[in-house]
């Protein structure tokens, strides 16, 4: 696919970065976008070519966010052209590792000023290790919380600084008894909410289907 | 060794005697602080009232929204969208309803996508006016936030009929909106902002070109082009740096290419390009746009369902998106990963206002603390939005 803008990127980036091994990931079912993936032992070199390339000028970093599989964690940074109007998901696969030996990968910050808090989230949610950042703490969860909420396999910590997390006396039932109050003293739920009635009529075929 | 003749760390000798160095004062902005617009703290470090260095520190309002997402089906996340930035929740529940839309190939019927357009707008007014409003308490001036908030109260009772809430509304679906609106509100709208653009031009001339409120916006809290783009700054904190981008026109999503508006830049008026000021100015501006494009679409508007055809049980297939749409406070991003299931895999939130609260520590260095509040101000942040 060389003609695609995804394409050029590629070329441009086995070119200029050598052992990047740029590839492009096309949309599994045709729909969405496409990414690259790169070696992530070469992330840094990849950032600067593609920020300092005259032809797509990736001059803004919108987000970096990384993906628990359960082979792997996929580190995405989305990329903005506002001078060429471009858009780009490059990607870089890393080990799980565990709790005591985080997947290590190289930090942008000197790339992008933008990449700061956005590395520190993707620690503080997925458990990634930015070598290089300069303020490098947790952000959104206490500096002192054990874990990285956003992996597939993360299990709350019963306690936090003596306190219970999570006691259950203050789960919150009044919606479960609410709903269940109305469907015993109603019954059919279309006869109370709005949301049924309206020009869906010829859509029971498709929900069959759908489950 | 004499330590006696020594400048120690905390010591200094002067002359015969022995004073203490001044050293540099931590002070503890929020997290409950009328002027952090939330629960954000901030840091800073005075030299007497000077700000040497300002750290942000957030978090006090996290929920892990991107945890709740991956447990629940795709109408599911709605609500919890809304719950974001809740003052403009409208345009975060376009968002996400046009992310799963593209990825589900739904086409939305053309009076649902005027109607998005309607309320979308109405709450960029809504949510500007708040920012108006509450800025003008920053700075002293208490008057303006009682007229802002009475415009704001018209919209808010506009959506509270159409959707049943004033704030998080849920109205927004994938495929469509939820309810019809009648030709009675669409009247309502008008006589609205026919009433709104005089009342704004006035509440304009009266703050914006006020003396004493130049004097405390102009030249403060400057933050350059070259600066706003390197820190990733979208919405009215970019185009106020000077820079023309707006989503609205450079990538449209939904109907916008049928709409003729300006995109509003700051172009250093009444001080530098980049100060409070000009970012005050293009939230004006574009509340003015925006009754512009409402006109439109209250022209335009025709007859026909609201509702698209969505299968009940939405199973977007596998693969990603990464779909962003012109917010209030900036650009607002979804990036969705499925595996094809009924729940999403992951699904990540763009926020403009985490990226804006970054800039806090280059706005701050060289501020009086009272100038520091009026930069907070400027970029119009909404913690439930930072912390997600």
């Amino acid at each position: 696919m060389p003609n695609t803008i995804q394409g050029q990127i590629v070329e441009f980036l086995n070119k200029s970065v050598p052992g990047c091994n740029a590839v492009i990931n096309a949309p599994i079912a045709a729909v969405g976008d496409s990414s690259i993936t790169v070696e992530a032992a070469n992330i840094l070199e990849v950032c600067k070519a593609l920020k300092f390339s005259a032809e797509f000028n990736f001059n803004v970093l919108q987000v970096i966010t990384g993906t628990d599989y359960a082979d792997r964690i996929e580190v995405s940074y989305i990329l903005a052209s506002f001078s060429k109007n471009l858009e780009l998901i490059l990607k870089a696969k890393l080990p799980r590792g565990d709790k005591f030996n985080l997947p290590k990968i190289n930090s942008v910050v000197s790339v992008w000023n933008a990449a700061n808090f956005q590395e520190r989230e993707t620690y503080d949610m997925i458990g990634i290790e930015f070598v290089g950042h300069p303020d490098f703490r947790r952000i959104l969860c206490p500096y002192d919380w054990d874990g990285h909420p956003l992996r597939k396999d993360y299990v709350v910590q019963e306690k936090y600084l003596d306190m219970v997390v999570d006691p259950p006396g203050k789960n919150n039932t009044a919606d479960q008894m609410f709903g269940k109050r109305l469907k015993e003293e109603i019954g059919d739920p279309k006869r109370v909410s709005a949301s049924w009635k309206d020009s869906t009529a010829g859509e029971e075929e498709v929900a069959k289907d759908g489950e | 060794m004499s330590s006696h003749n020594e400048n120690t760390e905390d010591k200094i000798i002067l002359g015969d005697q022995e004073v203490l160095k001044s050293d540099l004062l931590t002070l503890n902005m929020g997290p409950q602080h009328p002027a952090t617009h939330g629960v954000l703290r901030v840091e800073i470090k005075t030299d007497s009232e000077i700000v040497v260095d300002a750290i942000p520190h957030l978090g006090y309002l996290h929920r892990c929204f991107e945890k709740h997402a991956e447990n629940l089906d795709y109408r599911g996340v709605i609500p919890f969208v809304d719950r974001m930035d809740y003052l403009a929740a409208m345009n975060m529940e376009w968002g996400y309803a046009l992310t799963i839309e593209k990825m589900l190939g739904t086409e939305v019927p053309k009076r649902a996508e005027y109607i998005r357009v309607l309320v979308a707008e109405l709450q960029r007014i809504a949510s500007h006016l708040v920012f108006f409003g509450t800025y003008g308490i920053d700075l002293g001036a208490f008057t303006v936030f009682l007229y802002c908030f009475e415009d704001r109260e018209e919209i808010l009772r506009l959506f509270e009929e159409l959707s049943g809430a004033r704030m998080l509304y849920n109205y927004i679906w994938i495929g469509g909106v939820w309810n019809d609106i009648t030709d009675d509100q669409l009247a309502r709208i008008t006589k609205f902002v026919d009433r709104f653009e005089v009342e704004l031009a006035k509440y304009h001339s009266l703050v914006g070109e006020n003396k004493i409120f130049i004097g405390r916006t102009a030249n403060v809290g400057v933050v350059t082009a070259e600066q706003a783009l390197d820190y990733g700054a979208t919405g009215p904190v970019l185009r106020g740096s000077g820079v023309k981008w707006d989503l609205r026109k450079n990538r449209t999503y939904g109907i916008y290419d049928k709409f003729d508006f300006d995109v509003a830049v700051g172009k250093g008026e009444k001080g530098t390009v980049g100060d409070c000021w000009d970012r005050y100015h293009v939230r004006i501006q574009e509340m003015f746009q925006s009754i512009k494009i409402i006109r439109q679409a209250l022209d335009g508007i025709e007859e026909g369902p609201v509702m698209g055809k969505v299968p009940k049980i939405i199973k977007v297939p596998a693969g990603e998106i990464y779909m962003r749409t012109e917010c209030p406070r900036g650009e607002l991003g979804y990036h969705l990963i499925s595996d094809g299931g009924k729940t999403p895999y992951r699904l990540k939130v763009k926020s403009s206002c985490f990226t804006h609260v970054s800039m806090l520590p280059i706005m701050a260095p060289g501020q009086m603390v009272a100038d520091f509040v009026a930069s907070i101000g400027s970029i119009d942040i909404v913690l439930g939005e930072v912390d997600r």
